[in-house]
């Protein structure tokens, strides 16, 4: 079976007679009910993927943030261990049994000068 | 021509069942999930959701040392390990590992609760450094796990033990300022609930994840110097060996807003180590938990009352017999010979009751010590002095004492001629120390306080300069003649022991011990208190001793206690002498 197309004239080529190339294509396919549904149906389809797709990216990235909050624990445990050692190291009883502070020797007497 | 199932073919019937079917499946759905959907709605929940505490980090605490704070108490995570016997494939192995890493915090036992098969959890060490545990993980030995916890961790040792309490394996404080201000230093936990894969990762699918962040506790400041606290519980610890003493406490505050500077008692315990502690005694902070007869530092209460009242002034005279009697009772003199009409100072010199008994009479109608002298007496003690009575110090376990009221029929002439040279009543050395604080200050009682601030993102906010609770509890002339009464006093007999050129003035206290009714005469607690300073008091410092069976006196053993630190204070606070 053959068709013949129908040429569109648009009014600029009716003015100008140009743009012959502007055609208006009616396809002879007819979608029926059942093809309606189907493409309904992966449409759907590909809307759901489209969802699981972010909605797992968006897990990913829990993943992510949990291993990074993971990373700061571990550093805050570890600030925490080295703040420990600095003050143990500047308490005073480190610093009385210094090497420097076993050198030293009390100061006979103080004397204040005035102004 | 339109197909239909011929009335009662199979076709027909198949169609009516699977219709049925269908509609039973319908009705099941329906009642699944409409009727039931909440109950099943919560089940998934309880199953999904995970629901977690989120442990609020308790606030350290600093001291002072001069204008900065330096940390005390601190947190430290540590790991207990634990087993599952049953699992374990290799025991020599984990018991090997064990006695490598975690030699000194493994449990006697561990290695018969290694081999307990029959069992699937046993702890087996305690408190495990981070790298201690690292290494036993690399081991990768089976049926070995940790559990992280949090301790407190003290890098200046024992100082301030019992001002500071300690946290328990539960988490909450005991003692000192971690059971007084628990609430302030624990925070709020916070909680989070959320939906979580099957390795507990928190997933944001759903609309109902909660997460409120916990609210760390409060990282307090104490008003403690760090110096002057090693240099007293120095100074304790070395004296009270030296006297075999059972206790002493020194209370260093400074005068002029009620700051505790320093508070130490000897023997005292290692905060770290709280749960070796078999005498719970320890715990105690005696300075603020421990009541005694403080016998006669309170003369120079019952002499600024005297004073403060117009009954009496230094340069006036009484006539002393070096005993004097009170109704049914005879009261004498410890130092015996100063007989004859002296000054009320000469009576603070030599410590003589029957002075203070005098004052006491004055307060009333000249020979008794009236019910308006008890009246006035009790006024100044309790209401103003706050002797008798908890200070509110940030210290948990403060016992009260207590002053007998004159309204009661104990709070007779005899108990009040005692309370003047300090018995027959109860107080601790912090509420001696407080209330010597407005004696010498210019007459305004500070409610005692060891809390000077908060650290907040690591900034040092100072608390608001604290103001007197009670102004003018005597007038700034009483207090500038026992200023000079209490340094006469001191230089009567010990001038010579302080640096030239300040004004140090103090009064000696040795109290009997009541026992079995009444007082015993083989043991006494000795006491100083003093203040010191150029221009002005810029520190107080009381000094109390005891040892059982042990008779102290308050000028040779306490007083030498009080001179040492009280030279060192000058020094240390950079007081210019006068002139």
């Amino acid at each position: 079976m053959s068709h013949t197309p129908t040429y569109y004239n648009s009014r600029r080529q009716q003015s100008f007679s140009r743009n012959q190339n502007t055609t208006r294509f009616q396809s002879a396919i007819k979608l029926g009910p059942v093809a309606h549904t189907v493409l309904v149906a992966l449409m759907i389809t590909v809307l759901g993927l489209i969802y699981v797709t972010q909605a797992t990216r968006t897990t990913g990235y829990d993943y992510q943030a949990q291993k990074i909050d993971s990373q700061i624990a571990e550093l805050n445990q570890q600030k925490s261990e080295l703040e420990v050692e600095s003050a143990r190291l500047t308490a005073l009883e480190a610093v009385k049994n210094s090497t420097v502070a076993r050198e030293m020797v009390k100061p006979a007497s103080t004397q204040y000068v005035s102004e | 021509m339109k197909p239909e199932l011929v009335k009662g073919s199979r076709s027909n019937i198949l169609a009516r069942l699977v219709l049925i079917i269908a509609v039973v499946f319908a009705l099941r759905l329906f009642y699944l999930q409409i009727i039931k959907h909440d109950h099943y709605v919560a089940q998934a929940q309880q199953e999904q959701v995970k629901r977690e505490r989120l442990p609020a980090t308790r606030g350290e605490i600093y001291a002072m040392s001069g204008d900065t704070p330096v940390k005390l108490v601190m947190n430290e995570t540590v790991y207990t390990v634990f087993v599952d016997p049953a699992v374990i494939k290799d025991a020599d192995k984990v018991i090997d590992v064990m006695k490598s890493v975690a030699g000194g915090n493994v449990r006697k036992d561990f290695e018969d609760m290694v081999k307990k098969k029959e069992s699937r959890y046993q702890v087996i060490a305690y408190r495990l450094t981070r790298t201690q545990a690292d290494k036993i993980k690399e081991k990768k030995l089976t049926g070995v796990g940790f559990q992280a916890v949090s301790q407190r961790v003290y890098p200046e040792g024992r100082l301030a033990s019992q001002v500071l309490g300690f946290v328990n394996a539960e988490g909450a404080g005991n003692y000192g300022v971690e059971g007084f201000l628990n609430k302030q230093l624990a925070g709020k936990d916070g909680r989070l609930e959320t939906v979580t894969d099957v390795s507990d990762v928190p997933l944001t699918v759903g609309g109902r994840n909660i997460r409120e962040p916990a609210k760390n506790g409060d990282n307090l400041v104490l008003s403690i110097d760090r110096t002057i606290q090693s240099k007293i519980e120095d100074v304790a610890r070395e004296r009270a060996k030296k006297l075999g003493t059972d206790q002493l406490s020194i209370v260093v505050m400074n005068p002029n807003n009620g700051k505790v500077m320093g508070m130490a008692n000897y023997p005292d315990f290692n905060p770290a180590e709280y749960y070796k502690v078999t005498d719970g005694n320890l715990f105690n902070n005696a300075a603020i938990a421990k009541n005694y007869e403080p016998g006669s530092t309170i003369k120079t209460f019952t002499m600024a009352t005297a004073i403060d009242k117009g009954v009496a002034r230094a340069s006036d005279t009484f006539y002393n017999t070096d005993r004097i009697q009170v109704d049914d009772a005879k009261i004498e003199n410890a130092t015996k010979g100063k007989t004859g009409t002296i000054t009320f100072q000469t009576a603070m010199n030599w410590s003589l009751n029957t002075g203070f008994v005098t004052l006491g009479q004055r307060l009333g109608n000249g020979s008794n010590i009236t019910k308006t002298a008890r009246d006035t007496m009790y006024d100044y003690f309790h209401n103003r002095f706050h002797l008798g009575q908890a200070s509110g110090v940030e210290l948990a376990a403060e016992a009260a004492g207590g002053i007998v009221s004159p309204d009661k029929q104990e709070g007779n002439e005899v108990r009040y001629a005692n309370m003047t040279f300090g018995q027959g009543m109860d107080a601790t050395a912090l509420q001696v120390a407080a209330g010597f604080c407005a004696v010498v200050n210019g007459g305004n009682y500070y409610k005692p306080t060891v809390v000077n601030g908060v650290v907040e993102d690591g900034a040092y906010k100072a608390n608001a300069e604290p103001q007197p609770v009670q102004k003018g509890v005597i007038s700034a002339d009483t207090s500038a003649q026992l200023r000079d009464m209490t340094q006469k006093a001191r230089a009567s007999a010990f001038s010579h022991v302080d640096k030239p050129g300040y004004t140090i003035g103090g009064k000696t206290g040795t109290s009997q011990v009541p026992k079995a009714g009444g007082y015993s005469d083989s043991e006494t607690i000795a006491s100083y208190v003093g203040f010191g300073g150029a221009e002005k008091p810029e520190y107080v410092i009381m000094v109390s001793m005891y040892g059982e069976g042990k008779v102290l006196q308050g000028a040779q053993h306490a007083l030498p206690v009080f001179t040492e630190i009280s030279n060192w204070m000058l020094d240390y606070l950079k007081i210019q002498p006068k002139g």
